[in-house]
């Protein structure tokens, strides 16, 4: 990175956080602090709501996902547009009806006191875990590949976004949403352009597409039934939509983003702006990632692109060896790439089949080559991080892109990251502030001046956690899974609460307490004795859930029924 | 200090205020058109170029 670097880095991430700092400074109101400005319309909702979700992880991880499996991942997003309809239809009115704080309010309105507790505590337990993954994830990867301290980058992440979140609550996050998803979409196109134009001569967008295509890289829909396969059309459709429901419907770092604004129309057409965009949006980044694979079978590239893990272990003549057979594959590769373009160009079927078929194997040894660098570098230290494939696309900006635009995106990644954690952190304050901390001080509920100072105690209580748990804390390597396994353990369980509180009007409290706890032992068993795939734990913890409540209700004595 | 519920706001019956449609419902059968046809788009990007 250059000076040029620097100032558009610095210049939109701090100018980003300062300008929402300033513009809340006088944020006094505990409804504009908790549930943003009244008069906010529906582009602002409908890019703060995509800007929650869109962390740095996803800039990071997710074109990595495209160059080492394919872009089958989109099919996670297939149940998206489905529950925000149903968010739209039935959660946003109901909340809006209500005019509460938090999703968690409205059990206990609904429910009891105790159901309240236990639906936010599930939130707070599930998203404070996730603090720190979110703030660690981009840090660890940016930290390595650009040679900066970690401690130094997690520590300058988190104060930037305590600082405006703090100051401003909820008015903060939703401004600075608007500019932090203006650079990410900047930035996100010109790495775009910058790809296509660095394909091969006579290649264009087309040719890699055939190319990746015929390599396996293309697959966005399987229609397999087998429910070991961790993404198809089914795991999408009925795991993604309990996993949309439950993030959208019940987390608070989303409700928060929608539950404000001028009207509910306002809500509703900032949901319906997702719904509409992101399967395009996640298609656009997969398939960058998959483009970036075709571009790396024709360019020079590391045998494992974390190279600063590479060197730290790849000390003697084998891992030399490895590398020597890897360029030599890659140059095969290459040669068999374009064997089959000219063969695929000649009409002949006979010889484009026998040019695939040599070009796919030369790919599967690339392939092979690099899981025996993996194994290699396992058999030089047990402890070694053998996941690169988020370190593709940051490789891809270092090396290709020109000065400035490596600053632009290396925004971008900063931008993801301050505005996922901002609605984290604007939710944990607001929970515990409205569901805990009001629920224990009933009487102070009426100092308005007094809850604002709480909510942005807490606010910042949960920022310096966040820091801290990703200053000590060691995370698994696969980061957007991890977040996304930790969040279907506990979503299907509260999405269930609120399935229940909807739809099942003769349930009571006590009845769906007990069903919730039950249920979510069974996820949690589940999980570490059986090997599924994990968007099905929304489903299962939801059903059960709701199984769980009405069997309780039927067998509860009648006076439990009535206290419930 | 929780604001009281908005029994003022008629909600089902709020328009959606968007061009080419007049109920809610639409929004939600246009959304669920265009995901259908995402869906296929993608499985026909599949179909293509795989």
């Amino acid at each position: 990175m250059n000076g040029a670097d620097w100032l558009v880095l610095l210049g939109t991430i701090v100018g980003i956080a300062a300008y929402g700092s300033w513009r809340t400074r006088h944020v006094r109101s505990l409804n504009t602090y908790l549930r943003g400005n009244a008069s906010t319309g529906w582009g602002t909702i409908g890019l703060s709501v995509m800007a929650t979700q869109a962390s740095a992880i996803t800039f990071l991880s997710i074109p990595g996902q495209g160059f080492e499996s394919g872009i089958g991942f989109v099919q996670n997003y297939f149940g998206l547009p489905l529950a925000l309809i149903v968010v739209c239809a039935v959660f946003l009115p109901m909340y809006r009806r209500l005019n509460v704080y938090t999703a968690y309010e409205f059990l206990g309105r609904r429910f009891d006191k105790k159901t309240r507790l236990l639906g936010a505590g599930l939130f707070l337990l599930q998203r404070g875990l996730a603090a720190g993954v979110t703030i660690y994830a981009p840090a660890i990867i940016i930290s390595t590949v650009l040679g900066w301290p970690l401690d130094l980058v997690i520590v300058f992440t988190g104060l930037l976004v305590i600082v405006y979140t703090v100051t401003g609550g909820s008015e903060a996050v939703a401004l600075t949403h608007k500019w932090q998803m203006a650079v990410i979409s900047a930035g996100m196109l010109t790495a775009m352009v910058v790809l296509l134009l660095r394909l091969p001569d006579g290649l264009g967008f087309t040719g890699a597409a055939h190319v990746a295509g015929a390599l396996g890289k293309l697959q966005a829909v399987d229609f397999s039934l087998d429910p070991s396969e961790r993404y198809t059309v089914w795991t999408g459709v009925f795991g993604g939509l309990f996993l949309s429901l439950s993030y959208f419907g019940t987390d608070q770092s989303q409700v928060q983003r929608y539950i404000g604004g001028a009207s509910l129309r306002e809500g509703r057409l900032g949901l319906m702006f997702n719904a509409v965009l992101k399967i395009p949006m996640q298609f656009v980044i997969l398939l960058l990632g998959a483009l970036l694979f075709v571009f790396y079978q024709f360019a020079p590239h590391p045998v494992f692109f974390n190279q600063a893990e590479w060197r730290r272990h790849a000390q003697d003549g084998r891992f030399r060896a490895i590398e020597a057979e890897h360029a030599g594959a890659v140059a095969q590769s290459q040669s068999a790439i374009r064997a089959w373009l000219q063969a695929r160009a000649s009409d002949d079927t006979a010889r484009e089949a026998s040019a695939r078929a040599a070009m796919v194997a030369a790919s599967h040894r690339t392939s092979a080559i690099r899981a025996e660098a993996k194994a290699a570098l396992v058999a030089a230290d047990p402890r070694a991080k053998t996941e690169d494939s988020d370190y593709v696309f940051i490789t891809f900006i270092l090396t290709q892109l020109p000065h400035g635009a490596v600053g632009l995106l290396v925004a971008v990644m900063f931008a993801a990251a301050l505005s996922s954690k901002a609605a984290e952190l604007a939710a944990l304050g607001t929970t515990t502030t409205i569901d805990f901390w009001r629920h224990f001080r009933p009487l102070a509920a009426a100092d308005e001046a007094r809850n604002v100072r709480v909510a942005r105690r807490f606010t910042a209580l949960w920022g310096v956690f966040a820091v801290t748990f990703a200053l000590f804390a060691r995370f698994a390597e696969n980061l957007i899974e991890a977040i996304n396994i930790l969040g279907s353990i506990f979503y299907g369980v509260l999405l269930g609460l609120f399935v229940v509180a909807f739809f099942l009007r003769r349930v009571g409290g006590s009845a769906v307490f007990f069903a919730a706890v039950s249920a979510q032992a069974l996820v949690i068993v589940m999980y570490f004795s059986l090997n599924i795939g994990y968007l099905w734990y929304n489903l299962i913890g939801c059903a059960a859930c709701i199984a769980f409540s009405v069997a309780l209700q039927a067998v509860l004595p009648p006076r439990a029924r009535a206290a419930a | 200090m929780t604001p009281a519920p908005r029994p003022d706001e008629r909600f089902e019956a709020e328009p959606p205020d968007v061009p080419g449609f007049r109920t809610w419902r639409g929004v939600y059968l246009f959304v669920f058109g265009w995901f259908v046809l995402v869906v296929i788009l993608l499985a026909a990007f599949t179909g293509i170029f795989s």
